[in-house]
């Protein structure tokens, strides 16, 4: 063979925020294009989720539900979208990365875990946020929801500030699924119903008891959505469980908590998992 | 004066192993590695030479940052591997034998593109690398192919672009020929030396249980079995340990009860190693002299064992591994899947 | 030189074309191939749902996800009822989504284990080419899916007895009825599951959660958490279609008779009618999922996706 510039040369390698873009970019890639090649997620992540919605809003319409609570519904099954990607995509992704043997390549690699996760995650997001338009679309079409938006930037900051924070809480709670094995699928899904129940995906927060419902806060959609509800639906501001203004401010407090957090425990967490041998244990 | 690219100092690992619901709590220890002392210059290519279960990959491991040791210290190209990973992890990669990485949806250069990524490079360089590297192993024509439509062998040719796509200063290759056929390992050793021969600042790391490939690539290597190293040095050097010996290798019918120390309690054999076959048996002995054959011989007729094959040999390196080690890898192997 | 061993139970024969006999097994020896697929498939599944974790974890587990699920409900409906859960629509609910965890919990069990085996342990491509069922294979991994299954409905029933005052009485229910709508039901939903698991063959890892959503989606269909007469008039047939709304009903029937009798829509029919009804969609949804397993896995073999892996 002849020599080659490939094995003379040293490439230029970017470091820094750049590496740090470049590692989000290339993560979400393989699950852009596996979206676009093999598309039958769109119906069952788009179509199926919906039935599940549909059931709770008549649910609500057996028992003589008040018609803004069917709002709540399609509202809570558009945002159980994110949560699933939280979940699936990114916190227990770690485990089947761990299985192939990808994790290995990732921790070895310069770039960040921070970075690969949201690589994840928004690689996820495309899907995602055809769940949640179409759920939000559909189900508003169906069942004739009346929305009355009165502060569109409140919601917009809103909106922002849980998916911001609840992608960090993702990033925390993926630097546990680090040491964990096959429990990580079973943790995932244990954390679906009694995250629904908590955060009140499909009821306002309110109707709980007080310290349930704070404790739940700690949860960015709970607040979110609490927030959303009393921004978008007519009569939602009697059923607030905080103000909206004050539901921002946690919201923030929650952002720098859950992204400040999430570097400080993966970094925690890689240094155990390195330490335990578990990075590349394979415990079926 | 080269620098040391890869140092170990007293270095070990140990294992604590959970029991099965039935052994309860019982927790087991295992030593994957013990006092492992190695300094590996830049610009060698070093060889990692032991049966399954030595201790290769577990040392491997901890010197690409993946694992920590227990006890001693370990330092690539000068940083620590438990307090600076984050400054050796932009100067090393791994390629491991039988690996499954990568996504299979994705085509090769995909799959290559991504990881380029990881290292910072950019996406033009990097397609204009994937394209090389892979000319330069063969593949090329498979560049658009989806990664899962592979065979284990062409999946195993990406990988190792992959490792060598980002240009580290230090390279870890762990069993990296395994799967291969003869044809694609003979291709990947050859590269292998272009690649180091193009920058002597580059230090290559090679485990393998293959003694040929060892002793055909490595500048030096060291034998190592149950987590410590019993020797390092030039293949050369090693081999020349047992160059006044006489070494004979001997295929015979079944052993009818023969065992290894009965032929070593024969003063002049030095070392005996059986190995059994389909056919019966094959011996690997290691005489002082030469003459010593001749007892060996009797014995075998005593006990009605027939020669069916016999050749003197020059000192290889699984010689002296049965040197070292008293058996063969082969029936150490055979020993552990047992 | 010795001869390789032939092994005692076995005679190899050599077929020379028209003038030998069709090779098909024995019906003893089919029993046999399918009991041990099934009993072995078994066995494998509850080490996989049951080893994952300390007893302790695990219980946790069993009865923090069913009451969660449960728990959505009741507050959904103590908000709007205001709390009177003395009305009969409450019960409906109760039980219909208790017993609706196995829909789940079945579909998911076979479908998952399809994705499971192919792409996670890899063990797919050795049970295909071993002498084992593979339809039957997969059912025997639903199994397992029933029993960590059943214990969510018991402690979901509990739940509600203890706590919510499901006027649910032992002694007053007609267990007859209800374990034979059960042994029916738990057929008719491995069948389902069976045709989740065919269709999984063809897909990839990410629509592993083929068994959950379908299972969602179907909760609309099945009469589970509201009477039929809920759904508008043009869905109502497919109501009617389904297996699961008749065997949900009879489980109400069976176990707390006058929650039923208080929703008109299956109160036409007799509890022998139901049963009939149930078994034959349970039938035709078998037959349907039989078709549907050759059919997948005809076409999973052309195109070499027994043992891919599609994880990103």
């Amino acid at each position: 063979m002849n020599s080659s510039t490939s094995l003379n040369e040293h490439p230029a390698k970017v470091t820094g925020w750049q590496l740090f873009l470049k590692t989000v970019i290339a993560r979400a890639y393989p699950r852009i294009i596996g979206q676009q090649r093999e598309k039958s997620w769109m119906f069952f992540d788009i179509v199926l989720p919906l039935g599940g919605v549909i059931a709770y809003v008549l649910v609500y319409k057996a028992i003589g539900a008040p018609a803004e609570y069917v709002g709540f519904v399609v509202m809570g099954g558009a945002m159980t979208a994110f949560w699933m990607n939280v979940l699936w995509s990114m916190s227990s992704q770690l485990y089947w990365e761990k299985e192939q043997g990808n994790l290995a390549l990732y921790i070895m690699s310069p770039n960040s875990m921070m970075a690969v996760l949201l690589g994840m995650a928004l690689g996820g997001m495309v899907a995602t946020l055809l769940r949640a338009v179409a759920i939000v679309l559909l189900g508003s079409l169906m069942f004739q929801v009346q929305y009355a938006v009165t502060n569109f930037l409140q919601l917009l900051a809103v909106f922002t500030l849980a998916m911001a924070a609840l992608y960090g809480m993702g990033m925390m709670t993926a630097s546990l699924f680090l040491l964990l094995s096959r429990e990580a699928w079973h943790l995932s899904n244990l954390a679906q119903e009694p995250i629904y129940l908590a955060t009140g995906f499909y009821f306002p927060i309110k109707s709980l008891p007080f310290w349930v419902a704070l404790g739940a806060s700690i949860i960015p959609l709970t607040l979110g959505m609490d927030a959303m509800r009393q921004l978008v639906f007519p009569s939602g501001f009697k059923i607030g469980f905080l103000s909206v203004g004050v539901e921002i401010g946690v919201l923030m407090a929650l952002c720098v908590l859950f992204l400040v957090g999430a570097k400080l425990l993966l970094g925690h967490m890689e240094k155990l998992a390195i330490r335990e041998g578990r990075l590349t244990e394979s415990r079926r | 004066m080269a620098s040391i690219a890869i140092e170990t100092e007293n270095l070990g690992r140990i294992y604590k192993i959970r029991g099965s619901k039935k052994e309860k709590k019982i927790r087991k220890e295992l030593v994957a590695l013990a006092d492992v002392n190695l300094q590996i210059e830049q610009g060698e290519l070093f060889g990692l030479l032991g049966p399954n279960g030595a201790g290769k990959t577990t040392l491997i491991k901890i010197l690409v940052t993946l694992l920590a040791p227990t006890s001693g210290r370990a330092r690539v190209s000068g940083f620590d591997v438990v307090d600076d990973p984050q400054l050796i992890r932009p100067r090393i990669n791994m390629v491991s034998g039988g690996e499954s990485s990568g996504y299979g949806l994705l085509t090769v250069r995909e799959n290559l593109w991504m990881f380029a990524q990881f290292y910072g490079l950019s996406s033009k360089e990097a397609n204009r690398r994937i394209e090389e590297l892979l000319t330069m192993v063969g593949i090329v024509d498979r560049i658009h192919t989806k990664s899962s439509d592979l065979s284990t062998g062409l999946r195993q040719k990406m990988n190792i672009v992959r490792g060598f796509l980002t240009d580290p200063e230090v390279l870890f290759l762990d069993e990296p020929t395994l799967g291969l056929d003869v044809g694609a390992s003979r291709d990947v050793r050859r590269f292998i030396r272009q690649w180091l021969e193009a920058d002597r600042s580059r230090t290559l790391l090679l485990t393998t249980h293959y003694m040929v490939e060892a002793d055909e690539l490595c500048d030096r290597v060291a034998i190592i079995n149950q987590g410590r190293v019993l020797a390092c040095d030039k293949p050369s050097t090693l081999k020349q340990r047992l160059q006044r010996d006489a070494i004979f290798g001997i295929e015979t019918s079944p052993l009818n009860g023969l065992s290894a120390a009965a032929l070593e309690s024969l003063p002049e054999v030095r070392k005996a190693a059986l190995t059994e076959t389909e056919a019966g048996a094959k011996l690997d002995l290691i005489l002082v002299e030469e003459a010593a054959l001749a007892a060996v011989i009797n014995i075998l007729n005593q006990k009605n064992i027939r020669i069916l094959k016999f050749n003197k040999r020059e000192p290889t390196l699984e010689d002296v591994f049965v040197d070292l080690v008293g058996r063969s890898m082969e029936e150490m192997e055979k020993t552990e899947d047992e | 030189m010795t001869t390789a061993t032939r092994h005692p139970s076995r005679k190899l024969t050599c077929s020379s074309g028209s003038g030998a006999g069709k090779a098909g097994p024995a019906l003893a020896t089919l029993f046999a191939e399918a009991w041990r697929s099934f009993r072995l498939a078994t066995w494998l599944g509850w080490q996989i749902e049951s080893n994952w974790a300390d007893p302790f974890l695990f219980a946790i587990y069993s009865i923090i996800k069913p009451l969660s699920g449960a728990a959505i409900l009741v507050v959904m409906y103590g908000i709007i009822a205001k709390g009177n859960f003395t009305n009969p629509l409450f019960p409906y609910i109760y039980l219909g989504n208790a017993f609706y965890i196995y829909a789940g919990a079945m579909m998911t069990g076979v479908s998952w284990a399809v994705i499971d085996d192919r792409e996670h342990y890899k063990t797919l491509k050795y049970m295909y080419i071993a002498p084992i069922r593979i339809p039957v294979y997969l059912l025997g991994r639903g199994v397992a899916r029933f029993i960590t299954g059943s214990f969510s409905v018991i402690i979901t029933i509990l739940g509600g007895v203890l706590f919510l005052h499901l006027p649910f009485d032992v002694t007053a229910a007609n267990w007859l009825l209800f374990f034979l709508s059960l042994f029916i039901g738990v057929i008719m939903l491995a069948m389902m599951g069976l045709l989740l698991g065919s269709i999984s063959l063809l897909l990839v890892h990410h629509v592993g959660f083929i068994g959950d959503a379908v299972a969602g989606a179907l909760y609309i269909f099945s009469g589970a958490i509201f009477p039929l007469d809920v759904l508008p008039a043009w869905l109502r047939p497919i109501g009617f279609a389904m297996p699961i709304t008749y065997w949900l009903e009879l489980i109400r029937r069976s176990l707390i008779g006058e929650v039923a009798q208080a929703f008109p829509t299956l109160s036409g029919f007799s509890n022998g009618q139901l049963l009939g009804i149930l078994v034959g969609l349970s039938l035709a949804f078998g037959a349907v999922s039989i078709v549907a397993f050759r059919f997948c896995d005809r076409r999973a073999r052309e195109r070499g996706l027994i043992d891919r892996t599609s994880n990103y």
